[in-house]
């Protein structure tokens, strides 16, 4: 049997999607494809994949990401969908599923990644916000008409969802941040 | 010595590094570890994949270049390897002999 799940996680939802993803692997849903917002599954033996969500800091089709994914296939690990940079992944549960060597490293990498991610994410929309405004500044000097409306609708509607974003990451941001400094402090005791 | 040289090595480095005494690929080395470790020390995938890229920039090991073509990599030690594993296990046994001396 087979469903597909129309549901949106925003990227500070990671964890969340995570573990929505095994939730489902327990109930016999497991994952065999997955764009944003589209998930399509297929019943099969409960709890046989654990999956994991990884970011990656190239394209997926960068010459270091296919032999890394290469690398991951001959262990056993396959990707089974991806969305820009991030990849989902599944390993078989009785494998021992992803359970990291060294859980503070594996941590402390996982957490840079995304911190760079979101980095370039908010210099894009800072940037996608500023075209708007500029956009609309152009548009106020020229004479009503339709389509300058409809720019004028247009720039609003991205600066504000830009902005919303923007915002969004901003609490997201302040928690991988203390992630990192108490993952830091593991590291003066543990390997 | 160089400063490359003069470190101490995390447990899994440390076993990928004895693990390649004989050319082994990524899965090669996970399964030689877990046997020489009586399954106590399974590497993850992103680990090994992590620890192999920088010993390759360190020099510890190399690709076994018979097979640099192929989807399956294998690699082996170096001889500057050698010399790090050798400089480790003399850290090693002292860290041994000092604790046992002391709860002796």
């Amino acid at each position: 049997m087979k469903k597909t799940v129309r549901k949106i996680f925003f990227v500070w939802e990671y964890e969340k999607e995570e573990q929505w993803l095994n939730e489902m692997s327990k109930q016999g849903w497991q994952l065999t494809k997955a764009t944003f917002g589209k998930f399509r599954f297929e019943s099969g033996t409960p709890d046989e994949y654990t999956y994991r969500l990884e970011l990656l800091d190239k394209s997926l089709s960068s010459k270091e990401n296919t032999s890394y994914l290469n690398f991951l296939q001959d262990t056993g690990i396959e990707m089974v969908g991806e969305c820009r940079q991030w990849i989902y992944l599944r390993c078989k549960t009785a494998n021992g599923g992803f359970e990291p060597t060294n859980r503070t490293l594996y941590t402390l990498t996982h957490l840079l990644k995304i911190q760079e991610f979101i980095g370039t994410t908010k210099n894009k929309l800072v940037a996608m916000i500023a075209l708007a405004m500029c956009g609309l500044l152009v548009m106020e000097q020229l004479d009503t008409s339709n389509l300058v409306d409809f720019i004028k609708g247009f720039c609003t509607g991205i600066g504000f969802a830009a902005s919303f974003v923007t915002l969004a990451f901003n609490p997201f941001s302040r928690r991988i941040n203390r992630k990192v400094k108490a993952t830091i402090n593991e590291l003066y005791t543990c390997e | 010595m160089n400063k490359n040289e003069n470190v101490v090595l995390t447990e899994a480095v440390f076993y990928i590094l004895l693990a390649l005494y004989s050319p082994l690929h990524g899965y090669g080395i996970m399964q030689e570890t877990e046997r020489m470790t009586g399954g106590r020390l399974k590497l993850s995938a992103g680990t090994l994949y992590g620890a192999i890229s920088t010993m390759l920039e360190k020099n510890w090991i190399e690709a076994v270049s018979s097979d640099e073509e192929s989807r399956r990599k294998e690699y082996r030690i170096t001889g500057l390897g050698k010399v790090v594993v050798k400089t480790e296990l003399v850290r090693l046994e002292e860290l041994v002999d000092n604790g046992k001396k002391r709860i002796e």
